[in-house]
């Protein structure tokens, strides 16, 4: 099976074929043969031994955005692994970017303590736009993206759950 | 005769750390627990255990009449507070030795006293105790720090009077940054302390925080038992805790342990209790405040010095004298990282949930002290520290190593920790040479480190499998017979539910 992956902070992906799953997984990442045996200790957790013996354990969390995160070796990091399909469909129309980010989430359940932006103004990317309680802790919500506000739908005391629309952008321009 | 009862008025690790106190006395420990913590693990841990309302901390762990029913209905004739929710509380102690209870803790006086800011101060000074200039009543107006800041200079830290733990802290730059910060640091404290009364002071730049361990009994023996090195703070949290401090000198720490005696005898203290420093650059200490409670930290001081605070505090509060006959000396150095439910990826969000797997370090010199194993949920309702881990060595650099070791060994999946922020900054030269201030991690943040080719590789592949389906490799189950069917636990269960 085909892949395409890409690290966040490497500009161009690599294709990733897998020819043999597990337990004796064969693949090629960017041409490199990679071969040995692939155990899944329980969901998401992986033992991996290479025909050297070098042995590495990791944990994978598939996120809501099609990306990845790993814990191996002490290093926590993200990568995008895409099915070639989806990866070539993605690329045609021009792949993600933050200006189609339509609206901002709370991630979590919290109360929202107070809103610092107003339907049709101008935010820059990082701006706060809402401050939010949880874990008893204030949390300032970061606009993703420059843009202009259409609406908010954060009310102040009022609580919120994970996934609960914040603030709308409007269609469009940076 | 039954063994005597303890109420721990607490959740989480402290909790479960109580318990662990209580039976090493051989007193049988009573939890009390929120509709978010039925599972929990120090309700699981304990003899007894009584439900005391709905997930919010208000509408439980710091309802007094709960908390004083749950004793009743249990038997206990003890009640230790921990740390955070009540526990320096003075009208609740009270409240608790009205009751006939036995508060493990200084007396209600003392809290009192010591968790006034204002009242401390007077007391502290009256002691020839230095400390930092700071307002003598809490703020009743914006306007009013903003004076005391024109006379005193800036920068002023503005604090939770009712506070500790960092809750409800900001630093303040100038004038004009004062209603904003007033206004937050008072919603933090009513959320947290259910008191929004806020005090300013003067903030020492670049200086490091250390505490020294005070023990009093009875007896009005009031020891010292070394300080701790609590400089690495992220927004006023402490994050890493040390002991002994690399800063101080053992002239240094004389000097400290008989001024933290001398303000712990300003109130007649006994129980633990710590009194916090400033230590500037050139020397020069100043007194911050006394936590007139344990220490989250308390566990390097254990490790360092052979004792336990915790039994200690149980024998103090029942009258006894210390076990402690001779001033304890410190033995090597212990380092203890909090490891926290967020996420270090994504600016330290919380990231509660539940905890899919858990694999806590073990091993020489390692303690974890943690209230959730494996298959716990981490409630979004309280404090995101989900353990402690603790490494001792013969010196700090055995220490470090291990801490990396412990670090490395451990495995959470399910949720985000902050296992990998402490794993970059262990590798911090300056934390490496203790070039820190409480300072240090305001200009400090968590890069991801990029994982070796073979590491990237690997986890490639991995979630390429994953996402396969069929392409599994699984585990054989378990052999038949192994932990299922009826067995001797079926028919000894008959007996529960039978009372004494």
């Amino acid at each position: 099976m085909k892949f395409r992956t890409r690290f966040s902070d490497d500009k161009v992906g690599r294709a990733l074929d897998v020819t043999a799953g597990a337990p004796s997984f064969e693949a090629t990442l960017e041409g490199v043969p990679l071969s040995g045996d692939a155990l899944a200790v329980r969901d998401g957790v992986w033992s991996l031994v290479g025909p050297d013996g070098r042995q590495i354990e990791v944990s994978v969390a598939f996120q809501n955005d099609g990306s990845v995160r790993a814990y191996a070796a002490g290093c926590l990091f993200g990568f995008e692994l895409l099915d070639e399909l989806t990866a070539r469909a993605l690329a045609a129309t021009g792949g993600r970017s933050t200006r189609r980010i339509a609206h901002v989430a709370a991630a979590m359940p919290g109360r929202v303590l107070r809103v610092l932006v107003a339907p049709g103004e101008r935010v820059t990317q990082g701006q706060p736009l809402v401050l939010l309680e949880a874990m008893k802790m204030e949390n300032e919500v970061k606009s993703p993206r420059d843009g202009v506000i259409a609406s908010v739908e954060a009310v102040a005391g009022k609580a919120v759950s994970a996934g609960d629309v914040l603030v709308r952008f409007e269609a469009g321009g940076e | 005769m039954s063994a005597p009862r303890l109420l721990i008025a607490n959740r989480g690790e402290i909790a479960v750390r109580v318990i662990r106190a209580c039976r090493d006395l051989g007193i049988s420990p009573v939890a009390v627990y929120s509709e978010a913590d039925r599972a929990a693990l120090h309700v699981r841990l304990a003899d007894w255990a009584v439900p005391i309302g709905p997930a919010p901390a208000r509408e439980s762990y710091l309802v007094v009449e709960k908390l004083l029913d749950a004793a009743k209905k249990t038997g206990a004739t003890m009640l230790h507070p921990g740390y955070g929710f009540l526990s320096e509380n003075a009208a609740f102690a009270r409240r608790v030795v009205e009751a006939g209870l036995t508060w493990v803790g200084p007396s209600p006086d003392s809290i009192a006293a010591m968790g006034s800011k204002t009242e401390s101060r007077r007391r502290v000074l009256q002691a020839g105790v230095p400390i930092v200039p700071g307002m003598t009543t809490p703020a009743r107006s914006a306007e009013e720090i903003a004076e005391f800041g024109r006379e005193n200079g800036f920068p002023l830290l503005l604090k939770a009077a009712a506070g500790g733990g960092g809750k409800g802290m900001r630093v303040v730059r100038s004038a004009e940054e004062v209603p904003e910060a007033f206004a937050r640091a008072r919603s933090e404290a009513r959320s947290y302390f259910a008191d929004d009364a806020v005090y300013a002071e003067l903030f020492v730049e670049h200086p490091r925080h250390v505490e020294v361990q005070v023990l009093g009994d009875a007896t009005g023996r009031i020891i010292a038992v070394g300080e701790r090195e609590c400089s690495l703070q992220r927004r006023h949290q402490k994050v890493l805790e040390e002991c002994p401090s690399a800063a101080v000198s053992p002239e240094l720490r004389a000097r400290m342990e008989a001024v933290a005696v001398a303000a712990a005898k300003s109130v007649d203290y006994v129980s633990a209790g710590t009194v916090e420093f400033l230590l500037a650059k050139d020397g020069r200490f100043f007194f911050l405040e006394m936590n007139t409670r344990i220490q989250v930290e308390h566990p390097v001081t254990e490790m360092v010095y052979g004792v336990d605070l915790v039994t200690e505090m149980i024998r103090i509060a029942r009258g006894e004298p210390m076990s402690i006959r001779e001033k304890p000396v410190p033995r090597g150095h212990a380092i203890q990282c909090r490891i926290y439910a967020e996420d270090p990826a994504h600016g330290f969000a919380p990231s509660p949930g539940r905890i899919l797997r858990l694999r806590r370090p073990q091993g020489p010199g390692i303690r974890v002290d943690s209230g959730v194993e494996g298959g716990d949920d981490v409630p979004l309702d309280y404090d995101p520290m989900i353990a402690k881990f603790v490494a001792w060595g013969q010196d700090r650099d055995e220490a470090l190593r291990r801490m990396r070791r412990a670090l490395s060994e451990s495995r959470v999946d399910g949720i985000e920790t902050s296992i990998p922020f402490f794993l970059s900054l262990l590798e911090d030269p300056d934390v490496v040479a203790n070039r820190i201030s409480t300072q240090f991690l305001d200009g400090w943040s968590y890069v991801p480190k990029r994982p070796p080719e073979d590491v990237a590789a690997a986890s490639i592949v991995a979630a390429a499998l994953e996402s396969m389906d069929g392409a599994k490799k699984r585990r054989p189950p378990a052999a038949p017979g192994c932990g299922s069917g009826p067995g001797a636990w079926r028919t000894a269960r008959t007996s529960f539910g039978l009372r004494e």
